[in-house]
C-alpha cells in the first residue's frame, strides 16, 4: 500500500516539473539522484495484500444505482412486471430476490399488496363513493396485480391500460373545469385548474400537497416509501410517480425549481442507502456529503470481523461542508491533499482502529468514555467525613483529621472520632482489626487496577494527542523543508524526505495508540510478551524519528541528516508494517486471548477448564 | 394565503358547524395553531358523563405531520399517561395520513377510550391494573371520571370530598381500603403504603402472588 504510494508520487513529480521533457545533462542527473532516493523508501514492489489489509471496493453512487437496477431486470425478467413494480417489492423484501421470489411464486397478489403496488381487494372504498363512474374499472384493474401504476388525473382514468405498460407514469393534468369542480381534501384549495394527482387507488390530491408531502416525507423522515395520503390506504407511490409528481408541483409553481432538484437527489440518495444498508457486503461512506459506497465482502459476517480489522477506504478525498473554508485553506497552503475517507467497515468508531479488531476497540473507547475511573480514583484515594458526607483527600500529614467544612474531628484509618482515641495520638487502637485489614486490601486492589488502567490510557491518550498535533508538526516541516532549499543545494523534490517522514509518524502513532488498547485487554503470557516487543521497537522507532524531525537545522548537517531520517522511515515503516502484520496474523490463527470476556471470542475463564 | 392556515380555519369552522358530534375546537390563545380541543366520554364506558379535554398543537408541516395531542384532563386509561396525559395511538404517530382532521383524530381518541389496548400501553401500571382485574379498574376510571372530568356524581362527591381526602387517595389509585388500613396499621405512613400497592399492581387475584414480607421490604426501601 505505502510503497505504491511512493511510487505514485514518484510520478507526480515527473508531471508537475515536465522533467522528462526538459533533459539536459544536470537534469539528467538530479533524475537519477531522485530516483535512487525515492527507491530509498521502497521496501517492496511486489504487490502483494499484506495480511492487515483488505480487499475492498469503492462504488460510486453511480454503480450502485447499476447493481440495483441490474436487481430490479432481473426481477422483471422473471416476473414479467414493469421496472417500478419490481423495484417496490425488492424494497419492501430489503433486496432480498430469493425471498421475494419464493414468496411471489407462492403468492403474487398477496407478495403485491404487501409492498404497495396494489390494493387489497376488499378496501378502496372511497373511489366508489366519490367517483362512481370510474370506480369499477379502478377497482378491477388493481386486483389484476401489477398492471397499472399510478392513476393519472381524472381524465385519463377511464383509459385501458396494459398489463405490462409502464407508460402509465406521465402525469396529466386534468382538463380544465371537470364534471364537478375539485376540492383538494387536504389543502382545501378549490382553484379551478389545479392539477391533481393519483395512484391507482385513485385518491385525487392536488399536486402541492403532494409535493409537500413528498418532500415532508424525503426530508424530515427520510422514507423512501411514498404511501398514498389517504387514510389506511397502502398503497406506495412508485419511483415514476415521486419523480413526475416533484417536477409537475415545479412546473406549476417555478420557485421550487432547485428545491426539487434537492428532493430528487434526495430521494435517489434514500432509496441507494436502502439498498446499501440491506446489503451487508456493502456499507455507505460515513463522511458528510459523500455518496459513495465500499464493497468489502470479506468483511460482511459478523465472525469475520473477529479475524481482520476491516479499514478501507471510498477513494474521494476530503469533508464536504463539514470543513471550515480556513481548515481547508490551511490544508491546503501545507501542500496537503485533503484526508481521504477511510473508515472502518465494521463498526462506527474510528476511522482507522489497526490492529485491534472492532469489539475490542469499542470495549476500551467505552472504558475511556466511562467516567467508572473516575469514580475508582474516588474510591481509591478519598473518604467521606462520617459526620457531614463531604469527598476528603489526604494529600499528608497526621491522621488526626480535621473535616473542612463541619469541623469534625475523626482517625483517617478508623473512620472513628478522634474523641475516642483519648491519649493514644497517631496509634489508632482499632488499626488492625480485621475489617480495617479488609478494607486496606479493597483499597489497595483498586488503587493497582487503576494503576494500570492509566498506564495504558496515558499512552493511548498521548499518541492521540500528537495524532492532533500532527498539522502543526506538517507546517514546521514545511517550514523546514523551505529553510532547507536556501541553505543548502538541495532542491523541493529533494527534501521531500522530511514530509514522508511525518507523514509516516502520524501513521504509526495511529497504531502506537491502539496497541495500547489491544495490550490491556490481552491475557498475560508469551504473546503478550512479543506483542509488547514489537509494540516497543516501533516506539522507539518513531521516538527516534520524531526527535530527527524536531532537531534544529544546520546547514552542515543536512546530507547526513538526510540519509538519517531516511534510513529512519524506512525502518519505522517496517517496524509498523511487523507490527500490524503479526497482530493480524494473530487474529486469523486465533492466537490472541484476552483477560476479560469479549464479544465473539471464548470467554477466557472457560477456556481455562 | 398559507396552506396550513387555510386548512386548520376551515377545521375550526367545520367543527363549529357540526352540532352532532359533539366536539368542540376552541383557541387557547392567539395562535390557530395551538388549539383546545373537547369531547364527551363516550356512553357505556367508565368515561360516560365526563368531558375531556386535550392540548392540540400543530407542527409547522401539519397536515403532512400528525397534530401533536396530550390529555389535559386527568384520565386512567392504560393508552393514556395518569401524569403527563401522552396519548399512545397509532395514528398520532406512523399511522398519521394527511386526509385526517383535527375532528377525525378527537373521535379516534373517543373511540379510544372505548376500547384499551392494554398489550401496547403507555401507563404500564394503568395498563397491568385492567389485566388483572376490569372491574376494579373501571372502578377507578369513573372515579377519575367524576374527579377530574366532572362525571356524574361529581357534586356528591365534592361536598365530600375535603372531609376525607385520604379516602381519595386509595381510590384514586385503585386499591382496596382494606389493604391499605392492613399496612398502615403496621405502622407505615399512608402516602408510602399507596404508592408501594400501587407500584406492586396490589389488586384482584394478583395479591396471591403477593406475599405480605415483600410489601414490608418495599415499604422499607428507603
Amino acid at each position: 500500500m505505502s510503497s505504491e504510494d511512493y511510487e505514485l508520487s514518484d510520478e507526480d513529480y515527473y508531471d508537475e516539473d515536465d522533467m522528462m521533457d526538459t533533459q539536459d545533462d544536470d537534469g539528467a542527473s538530479a533524475i537519477s539522484e531522485d530516483m535512487d532516493t525515492m527507491d530509498d523508501f521502497k521496501i517492496s514492489t511486489k504487490p502483494v495484500r499484506k495480511s492487515y489489509e483488505i480487499d475492498s471496493e469503492s462504488l460510486s453512487q453511480v454503480a450502485v444505482e447499476d447493481l440495483m437496477n441490474k436487481d430490479v431486470e432481473h426481477i422483471c425478467g422473471i416476473f414479467g412486471v414493469p421496472v417500478d413494480t419490481a423495484s417496490l417489492l425488492l424494497r419492501h423484501m430489503l433486496w432480498n430476490k430469493e425471498l421475494l421470489i419464493e414468496k411471489y411464486m407462492d403468492q403474487p397478489t398477496a407478495m403485491l399488496c404487501a409492498a404497495g403496488v396494489a390494493a387489497p381487494e376488499p378496501s378502496s372504498p372511497e373511489p366508489s363513493r366519490s367517483h362512481s363512474a370510474a370506480s369499477g374499472s379502478t377497482t378491477r384493474r388493481s386486483t389484476r396485480s401489477a398492471s397499472k401504476l399510478l392513476g393519472l388525473g381524472k381524465s385519463k382514468a377511464s383509459s385501458p391500460i396494459s398489463p405490462v405498460s409502464s407508460t402509465a407514469s406521465k402525469l396529466i393534468p386534468p382538463k380544465s373545469g371537470g364534471p364537478e369542480s375539485f376540492v383538494c381534501p387536504i389543502c382545501f384549495d378549490d382553484t379551478p385548474d389545479v392539477p391533481t394527482l393519483a395512484l391507482v387507488c385513485d385518491h385525487q390530491y392536488c399536486v402541492n400537497c403532494w409535493n409537500a408531502y413528498i418532500s415532508s416525507k424525503l426530508r424530515d423522515e427520510a422514507e423512501h416509501a411514498i404511501r398514498c395520503m389517504a387514510e389506511g390506504c397502502a398503497l406506495v407511490a412508485p419511483d415514476e410517480f415521486v419523480r413526475s409528481a416533484l417536477k409537475t408541483a415545479a412546473v406549476v409553481d417555478p420557485t421550487l425549481n432547485e428545491d426539487t432538484d434537492k428532493l430528487l437527489s434526495r430521494f435517489q440518495e434514500l432509496l441507494v442507502r436502502q439498498f446499501v444498508g440491506a446489503n451487508r457486503k456493502l456499507k455507505y461512506c460515513p463522511y458528510p456529503g459523500c455518496t459513495n459506497t465500499v464493497s468489502c465482502p470479506s468483511a460482511a459476517t459478523k465472525s469475520s470481523l473477529n479475524m481482520v480489522v476491516p479499514t478501507v477506504s471510498c477513494g474521494a478525498r476530503g469533508i464536504g461542508t463539514s470543513m471550515t473554508s480556513s481548515q481547508v485553506l490551511e490544508r491546503e497552503s501545507l501542500g496537503l491533499q485533503a484526508k481521504e475517507h477511510t473508515f472502518c467497515f465494521g463498526c462506527p468508531i474510528e476511522s482507522d482502529h489497526r490492529p485491534v479488531v472492532c469489539n475490542v476497540a469499542k470495549m476500551w473507547l467505552k472504558k475511556c468514555h466511562d467516567d467508572s475511573e473516575t469514580a475508582n480514583w474516588i474510591k481509591t484515594n478519598t473518604k467521606e467525613c462520617s459526620q457531614c458526607q463531604s469527598t476528603i483527600e489526604k494529600n499528608g500529614g497526621c491522621n488526626h483529621m480535621t473535616c473542612k467544612k463541619c469541623k469534625y474531628e475523626f482517625c483517617w484509618v478508623c473512620m472513628g472520632p478522634w474523641s475516642e482515641h483519648g491519649t493514644a495520638w497517631y496509634s489508632c487502637n482499632r488499626f488492625d482489626e480485621k475489617a480495617g485489614v479488609d478494607a486496606r486490601d479493597a483499597q489497595s486492589k483498586s488503587r493497582a487496577s487503576l494503576e494500570r488502567y492509566l498506564h495504558y490510557y496515558n499512552r493511548w491518550a498521548n499518541h492521540e494527542q500528537s495524532a492532533k498535533l500532527s498539522l502543526d508538526l506538517y507546517s514546521k516541516t514545511e517550514k523546514k523543508m523551505e529553510e532547507m532549499q536556501i541553505t543548502s543545494s538541495l532542491t523541493w523534490i529533494e527534501v521531500q524526505f522530511m514530509k514522508k517522514a511525518v507523514e509516516e509518524v502520524d501513521k504509526c502513532r495511529r497504531t502506537l495508540k491502539w496497541t495500547y488498547a489491544m495490550a490491556y485487554y490481552l491475557a498475560k503470557g508469551n504473546e503478550k510478551e512479543l506483542f509488547e516487543d514489537n509494540q516497543s521497537n516501533l516506539e522507539q522507532a518513531v521516538e527516534e524519528l520524531s526527535e530527527l524531525l524536531e532537531s534544529p537545522i544546520e546547514a552542515d548537517i543536512i546530507p547526513t541528516l538526510r540519509q538519517k531520517v531516511t534510513d529512519k522511515t524506512v525502518y519505522v515503516q517496517k517496524r509498523n508494517d511487523i507490527v500490524l502484520e503479526d497482530t493480524a496474523n494473530g487474529f486469523l490463527d486465533g492466537r490472541w486471548k484476552w483477560n476479560t470476556p469479549v464479544d465473539g471470542f471464548d470467554d477466557p475463564e472457560n477456556m481455562e477448564n | 394565503m398559507d396552506a396550513r392556515l387555510r386548512r386548520v380555519n376551515k377545521e375550526i369552522a367545520d367543527c363549529k358547524n357540526d352540532k352532532t358530534s359533539n366536539i368542540r375546537i376552541e383557541l387557547i390563545d392567539e395562535s390557530p395553531f395551538h388549539l383546545k380541543g373537547s369531547f364527551p366520554g363516550p356512553q357505556g364506558t367508565p368515561y360516560e358523563g365526563g368531558n375531556f379535554e386535550v392540548d392540540i398543537v400543530i407542527p409547522e408541516s401539519y397536515p403532512f405531520q400528525p397534530v401533536k395531542m396530550k390529555f389535559i384532563t386527568k384520565v386512567y386509561h392504560p393508552n393514556v399517561s395518569s401524569a403527563s396525559g401522552a396519548i399512545c395511538l397509532d395514528i398520532l404517530k406512523d399511522a398519521w395520513s394527511p386526509v385526517l382532521t383535527l375532528k377525525s383524530t378527537l373521535i379516534s381518541l373517543q373511540s379510544l377510550l372505548c376500547s384499551p389496548e392494554p398489550n401496547d400501553p403507555q401507563d404500564a401500571e394503568v395498563a397491568k391494573h385492567y389485566t388483572t382485574s376490569k372491574s376494579s379498574f373501571e372502578e377507578t376510571a369513573v372515579y377519575w371520571t367524576q374527579i377530574y372530568a366532572g362525571g356524574p356524581g361529581a357534586k356528591k362527591s365534592k361536598e365530600s370530598a375535603s372531609a376525607s381526602v385520604a379516602r381519595d387517595e386509595v381510590a384514586m389509585a385503585g386499591l382496596d381500603h382494606a389493604h391499605v388500613r392492613r399496612f398502615v396499621g403496621l405502622g407505615f405512613e399512608q402516602g408510602k403504603v399507596i404508592d408501594v400497592l400501587r407500584r406492586l399492581n396490589y389488586r384482584g387475584k394478583n395479591i396471591h402472588n403477593i406475599p405480605d414480607d415483600k410489601v414490608v421490604e418495599e415499604l422499607l426501601k428507603p
